[in-house]
């Protein structure tokens, strides 16, 4: 953060009518777009320390009054890249487009991310955009953003919050007998300098998954998992990190997808909630892909709930490349 | 902001901050802005221990935490290879202006001959099914140079490399 922004804002963290951090003890996570994801470890590592009982952890973001773009050219390099860099979407379209000419993606296939994910949305009442009657048709007309990214490819710009609530397995037991539990948090950083790399595959999520996957006793993604909120701020991040989250082989995310397997009717769908396709306050955004899994092993998804879930999967993605994963399950992992 | 009809005026206070502040940006690069204004020359940093070549020039080798200096720079080609590209379509405030960046442009990553890392920079093409991954580009200089990043215009694709 270059210039301290928002930090003095004590009336939001400590406010009656805002967080309720009055004389407690309040810290805040900012890591950019990971920051939701960074905010669930860092109440999973107070709690589970025995540091404290309980924490409450909270995301927000009000995105109408700023602008994102100018905003995140801000966090790169001053001298080397802010002069040419156009915000998330420039480095994003570059990504899908190296992605694209390395595996022979097609622009259909991303449309028919953007399609599943806007029609799951329709069932999700906090999902920002409402388009349960998108069509690849009208994904792939709209206007061109960043070639190859279409505007309907990309995330929108949203406001909102989300809020978890941590407790021990003491305190939880006063609270509800129907927790989600952690079973594995992971963080990977990757690049040293920007443009050491392509990085157009995300090798984070591979580092991060990889770990979380050992910790939590996972040997096949697909099939030890039930479900997965992914954070894809556009329609072919979300073909490439399934790649790299070990869900399919490289190349093969266009095929994943195909099949059906990551469809809600499929056999492990991915983002049921609409994903950040259809809703994107970037303080809250990784954040609420841990809410959602933990609602999706609570059973609490209703409409859009998959059956069965015994444990689920959230990723946060951001800034420099970075990936977290969470994995959180129906049972204590012992 | 858009109205919708019965939607109040919304009350605004504008206001523009200058928010100047200094950076410290390293001997190397200092070199390499001082080559690129007086010689034209695009310059990496080569790491010690591993070889490896850092374009824009690095001070430590991340993958050996070896410390690069001045003396471990070298002259790169001004050409190189188009890795990845797109066509910036979308209007933004820009930070370092404060004012609106002209669109569109084409913005890439570029892997100049010599260098193992990559350089990000304009491509002189707003048509995108003109640019290919692959496609061989080179550095246009500025007339007047400053020692600044602009000092390289843009890459542009070289149509007939001899
Ligand atoms: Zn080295």
């Amino acid at each position: 953060m270059d210039h301290f922004e928002g930090i003095n804002f004590s009336e939001l963290m400590c406010g009656i009518e805002a967080a309720p951090g009055y004389l407690k003890p309040v810290v805040k996570v900012a890591t950019g777009g990971t920051t939701g994801s960074s905010l669930a470890i860092c109440g999973y590592h107070n709690v589970a320390s025995g540091i404290y009982n309980n924490v409450l952890v909270i995301g927000w973001e009000k995105l109408n009054e700023g602008g994102a773009t100018t905003g995140i050219i801000t966090a790169f390099d001053p001298v080397w890249e802010r002069p040419s860099l156009a915000g998330a979407l420039g480095p994003l379209a570059l990504m899908a487009g190296m992605y694209s000419a390395k595996y022979g993606i097609t622009a259909e296939q991303a449309a028919k991310v953007t399609v599943k994910n806007r029609s799951n949305a329709a069932n999700n009442p906090f999902a920002h955009l409402q388009m349960p009657n998108i069509t690849i048709d009208y994904v792939m007309s709209s206007q061109m953003i960043s070639y190859p990214l279409r505007l309907h490819d990309c995330c929108p710009q949203s406001e909102g919050a989300c809020a978890l609530i941590y407790a021990n397995e003491q305190e939880t037991k006063k609270i509800t007998d129907n927790p989600a539990w952690f079973h594995a948090v992971e963080t990977a950083h990757y690049y040293t300098f920007g443009t050491d790399d392509k990085m157009y595959d995300l090798p984070t999520a591979t580092i991060a998954s990889k770990k979380a996957y050992k910790k939590a006793g996972i040997k096949n993604p697909v099939k030890d998992l039930d479900v997965a909120e992914i954070y894809e701020p556009t329609s072919w991040s979300e073909l490439s990190w399934t790649e790299a989250l070990g869900f399919c082989k490289p190349g093969e995310g266009g095929k994943l997808l195909d099949e059906g397997i990551t469809q809600m009717s499929g056999e492990f769908p991915i983002n049921p909630s609409g994903g950040v396709l259809s809703t994107n306050p970037i303080g809250a955004t990784a954040l609420v892909r841990v809410a959602e899994a933990a609602t999706q092993v609570m059973g609490r998804g209703e409409k859009r709930q998959v059956p069965d879930v015994e444990k689920a999967l959230a990723m946060g993605f951001g800034g420099s490349l970075w990936t977290e994963i969470l994995i959180l399950g129906k049972e204590p992992l012992r | 902001m858009s109205k919708k009809k019965g939607q109040e005026k919304v009350f605004e206070i504008k206001w523009k901050t200058d928010l100047p502040y200094r950076y410290s940006i390293g001997k190397l690069a200092v070199k390499f802005f001082e080559e690129l204004k007086e010689n034209k020359k695009i310059m990496g940093s080569k790491c010690s221990k591993c070889g490896k070549v850092h374009s824009p020039p690095r001070a430590v080798c991340a993958e050996c935490f070896i410390e690069m200096t001045v003396e471990d720079m070298i002259e790169l080609s001004p050409r190189g290879t188009l890795e990845g590209f797109t066509v910036v379509n979308y209007p933004f405030t820009d930070p370092n202006t404060g004012g609106l960046r002209p669109f569109p442009y084409g913005y890439a990553i570029f892997k100049l001959d010599g260098a193992d890392t990559y350089t990000m920079h304009f491509v002189d093409e707003t048509d995108y099914t003109k640019l290919k991954v692959g496609q061989r580009v080179e550095a246009v200089f500025k007339e007047k140079r400053e020692g600044n990043i602009g000092d390289i215009l843009y890459y542009r694709v070289i149509k007939n490399e001899d």
